[in-house]
């Protein structure tokens, strides 16, 4: 594909491509830092953007020829971690003019696999819900989502083929179904959180964003440090539990349209699919999410909250902190309770399939810059640990993207990826080329 | 020997709140204390002056909180806004955090004061640092948490912070001869703690009484709720021997022994809690989380800064990076197994009486062995040590009461039954 501009080519491509000699990994990173100049009035992806530092570092990587898993392939990272050299405000003004010594691991482990970190993502603030001045790519007055909205927006709009986020509640896969990306949050624990701004500790997941799933195993392997192996789209149609869930009525008729269209798809191509709901242990994930942030919340935040309280903003102070303060003790430990038990109910409802196909939001992205949107699609899963990815599968109302969520057997990650690429060579990969 | 720094912060909460000490005053024998204890090198910073005008300020807000004035040592693997922390590497010589850990912010919050940073081993693992032990410096005071000990076991505080992936809250604490706590996962804020093994990671405390233990997560947590109202009446507790029992020393059993007679005759219903094969695969999966994620936690030092990490620590870190997901999945999956199975385990019983170490403390060239530990530190559960007997150098033997899930505020009452029975003094 000689005519394709480096700046769209999917990682594994570039990392094909610069291996071959077909391509260098400073004429990657140019393409894709004059694509973002041109687009990032408008996008406003980016908290930080180290230019000069990568195309340097794409330079020594060329010069020095070798062979790397990720060789050449610029990636983003949301400012919720720590990367030497950029600054970190972890979405608040709170850390305005901090420079962390040191990589979170989620930029050390993809720069020594050859991968080149381009900057900071606008994340919201800590990763809750008040959100930085990113838009949707696709057409700016509506939300790219969040709390990893640079990250989704980033990779939706050609500027970076991969990037990372952080899901609490649902800020990998919302975001990246509103933008019209493959996200992928593994099972909880799974990606290394060194280096990341905590946020709620027993729900924090770091997750990763790409155009296509293949991107996303090269990617998996990076952050990993495990060996890597192109994978094959399995031959077997695997067994999916279709499930609506308990916030269908919150659906909006795009969302239902295609996941239903996604599911019959799927059926026709082989996949044998049975309904499927929510274990009643599982039934009280929303009153248990909240309960878990605020609590864990509330404390984590007490740094600021001691020093800078007048710098957090109303929302975080008004809803998330406040609850915090009024939890007892006893609550939070009846959450803590009720969560493993879903935990448990849940990881036993999960081997009855290869993976769960549900909603990743209710459904294109509100219509808003105010709001990041609904997590009532992706809380529970974050609280059972699961892995979930979400795929591009069609379009709403205004022409902005609808996705689809698959989700794993806890502490099987291989087999949702498995799933996943079989899924996405059945349904294609949506407008992402 | 008289100064306030021997109170236990109980009793100190009680004069300041009367208005019979300062936080001034109580900061200052703390700090003369150490001074004149230097030789157990317990800390890594101090800054008397900024720990003094800390406890002035406090003196002049009226002593609020729940800690009211109450020194606390921080474990150098927790940030400070206003110390370094090195994490007990090289490679953080100086280093300055933007911002408090949040337990940090939580203790000032409650009143309490910062009073210097503790001596931890590289990355609360193995690596010693140079804390002796305070009662015999030939010997380790343990770790990792091994300043904190030391220095709340040599009276120079009366509560500090620790840190436990595999042991190092309830295995210091077992050979300094004084109390530890470890929550259950999640009670107490992590951010700002340096990660070692996320999934395992957790926040505790040292102190010379139950109490005073109860008051420090207490006010770590903004839960007065925590604090035990009285001792529990006649506990259910369990005598449990958990695998390698044959690496248990005699100075241990004879721990457990004595342990077990005195609880039983002040009154608490002991039984045995039989085998239990669901747990014995634990101490195994947790050193393949605690490995595969050490190496990847500690990435960018591994793979930017190699040749600065100690023998011990790289090769905990090379460790890791050979373990295969596949086997760190399957030891996830364990995990999450035996914790759907802690029910059943405690379904007749309170709390179950483990070793804390295995025997006395060893030379000083290891921090000793973590292996009673890693289970309970891998399943979540609240756990505490308390002093019991001495080992055949003299020096103290802990024992281990290990709680149900989340069930830290019971536990501190049965641990308060524990400490009458067994005639412990602060």
């Amino acid at each position: 594909m000689p005519n394709t501009q480096p700046h769209r080519l999917m990682a594994t491509e570039i990392v094909r491509m610069v291996a071959g000699g077909e391509l260098t990994a400073e004429a990657v990173v140019a393409s894709c830092l004059e694509w973002i100049s041109e687009r990032e009035p408008v996008v406003r992806a980016w908290a930080y953007l180290a230019g000069q530092a990568a195309l340097e570092r794409a330079r020594g990587f060329d010069r020095a020829g070798k062979k790397m898993l990720l060789g050449g392939v610029p990636f983003g990272l949301k400012d919720i971690f720590d990367a030497a050299g950029m600054p970190a405000t972890y979405g608040s003004p709170i850390y305005t003019g901090w420079w962390p010594a040191s990589d979170a691991s989620a930029a050390a482990l993809p720069k020594a696999a050859g991968g080149i970190l381009l900057g900071k993502t606008i994340s919201t603030e800590f990763a809750n819900r008040q959100p930085g001045p990113t838009s949707n790519p696709h057409n700016p007055v509506f939300t790219p989502g969040g709390s990893s909205s640079g990250s989704a927006a980033a990779v939706a709009d050609f500027m970076v083929p991969l990037a990372i986020g952080t899901q609490t509640g649902g800020s990998v896969i919302r975001p990246a179904a509103y933008c019209g990306v493959v996200g992928f949050k593994p099972s909880f624990g799974l990606f290394p959180p060194a280096g990341m701004r905590i946020n709620t500790e027993t729900l924090d997941t770091v997750g990763i964003m790409a155009r296509s799933v293949g991107d996303i195993v090269l990617f998996r392997a990076a952050m990993l440090a495990i060996p890597y192996e192109p994978p094959a789209v399995p031959q077997r149609a695997p067994h999916l539990g279709l499930c609506r869930g308990p916030h269908w009525d919150d659906a909006q008729p795009e969302g239902r349209a295609v996941l239903e269209a996604a599911a019959d798809r799927l059926a026709a191509a082989g996949a044998t699919i049975a309904d499927t709901d929510f274990p009643p242990e599982c039934a009280d994930a929303d009153a248990i999410q909240i309960s878990l942030g605020a609590f864990e919340g509330l404390r984590n935040h007490m740094p600021e909250l001691y020093r800078h309280e007048a710098l957090l903003s109303p929302q975080l102070r008004q809803e998330k902190l406040a609850r915090g303060r009024e939890l007892t003790l006893d609550q939070f430990r009846a959450a803590c309770r009720a969560a493993e038990q879903a935990r448990t109910a849940a990881r036993e409802w999960a081997r009855g399939f290869d993976a769960i196909l549900t909603l990743p939001a209710p459904g294109q992205a509100p219509r808003t810059l105010a709001d990041t949107g609904s997590a009532v699609f992706n809380a529970p899963w974050t609280q059972f640990a699961m892995p979930c990815l979400t795929l591009p599968a069609g379009a709403g109302p205004d022409g902005l993207p609808v996705g689809i969520q698959l989700v794993g057997r806890r502490h099987d990650d291989s087999r949702l990826l498995a799933v996943g690429l079989w899924g996405e060579s059945r349904l294609g990969q949506g407008d992402a080329r | 020997m008289t100064g306030a720094e021997h109170l236990t912060a109980s009793e100190a909460v009680r004069r300041l709140e009367a208005g019979t000490l300062t936080a001034e005053t109580l900061a200052r024998d703390c700090l003369d204390r150490i001074k004149q204890r230097s030789a157990v090198k317990a800390w890594v910073w101090l800054d008397p002056e900024l720990t003094l005008a800390q406890a002035r300020a406090i003196d002049r807000a009226g002593r609020p909180g729940l800690l009211k004035g109450v020194p606390v040592g921080v474990k150098d693997v927790i940030d400070t806004y206003d110390m370094p922390t090195q994490h007990g590497s090289p490679i953080y010589q100086g280093n300055r955090p933007y911002a408090d850990a949040a337990c940090v912010a939580l203790t000032r919050a409650a009143g309490g004061v910062s009073l210097g940073k503790t001596v931890t081993t590289e990355f609360a693992n193995r690596f010693p640092g140079a804390t002796v032990h305070p009662h015999n410096p030939g010997h380790t005071p343990g770790g990792s948490s091994s300043g904190s000990a030391a220095g709340v076991a040599d009276g120079m505080m009366p509560l500090a912070f620790g840190t436990q992936t595999a042991g190092s809250v309830l295995r210091p604490a077992s050979f300094c001869g004084i109390v530890g706590m470890k929550p259950s996962f999640g009670l107490i804020a992590t951010a700002g703690t340096k990660p070692l093994s996320p999934s395992l990671d957790t926040i505790g405390g040292f102190a010379r009484s139950v109490a005073d233990a109860a008051l420090f997560i207490a006010a770590l947590t903004d839960r007065p709720e925590l604090l035990p109202e009285a001792p529990a009446p006649a506990p259910r507790i369990g005598i449990y021997q958990p695998a390698p029992w044959d690496k248990v020393e005699p100075a241990t059993l004879a721990a457990l022994e004595a342990a077990r007679d005195k609880l039983g005759r002040a009154g608490a219903t002991l039984a045995e809690r039989g085998p239990f094969p669901a747990f014995d695969g634990l101490a195994a999966a947790q050193s393949t989380i605690m490995s595969y994620e050490a190496a990847r936690n500690l990435a960018w030092e591994r793979l930017n800064r190699g040749t600065e990490i100690m023998p011990r620590t790289a090769a905990l870190l090379a460790e890791g990076v050979a373990v295969s997901t596949a086997a760190y999945d399957a030891a996830r999956r364990t995990a999450a197994a035996a914790r759907a199975q802690c029910a059943e385990f405690f379904a007749a019983f309170d709390a179950v009486l483990v070793p804390a170490a295995p025997g006395e403390a060893p030379v000083i060239a290891t921090t000793g062995d973590p292996v009673f530990n890693r289970p309970w530190t891998l399943l979540h559960l609240p756990a505490i040590t308390l002093p019991c007997h001495r080992g055949p150098s003299g020096l103290p033997v802990g024992i281990q009461l290990v709680g149900r899930p989340g069930e830290d505020a019971r536990l501190f009452a049965i641990a308060l039954f524990a400490e009458a029975a067994l005639g412990i003094e602060a």
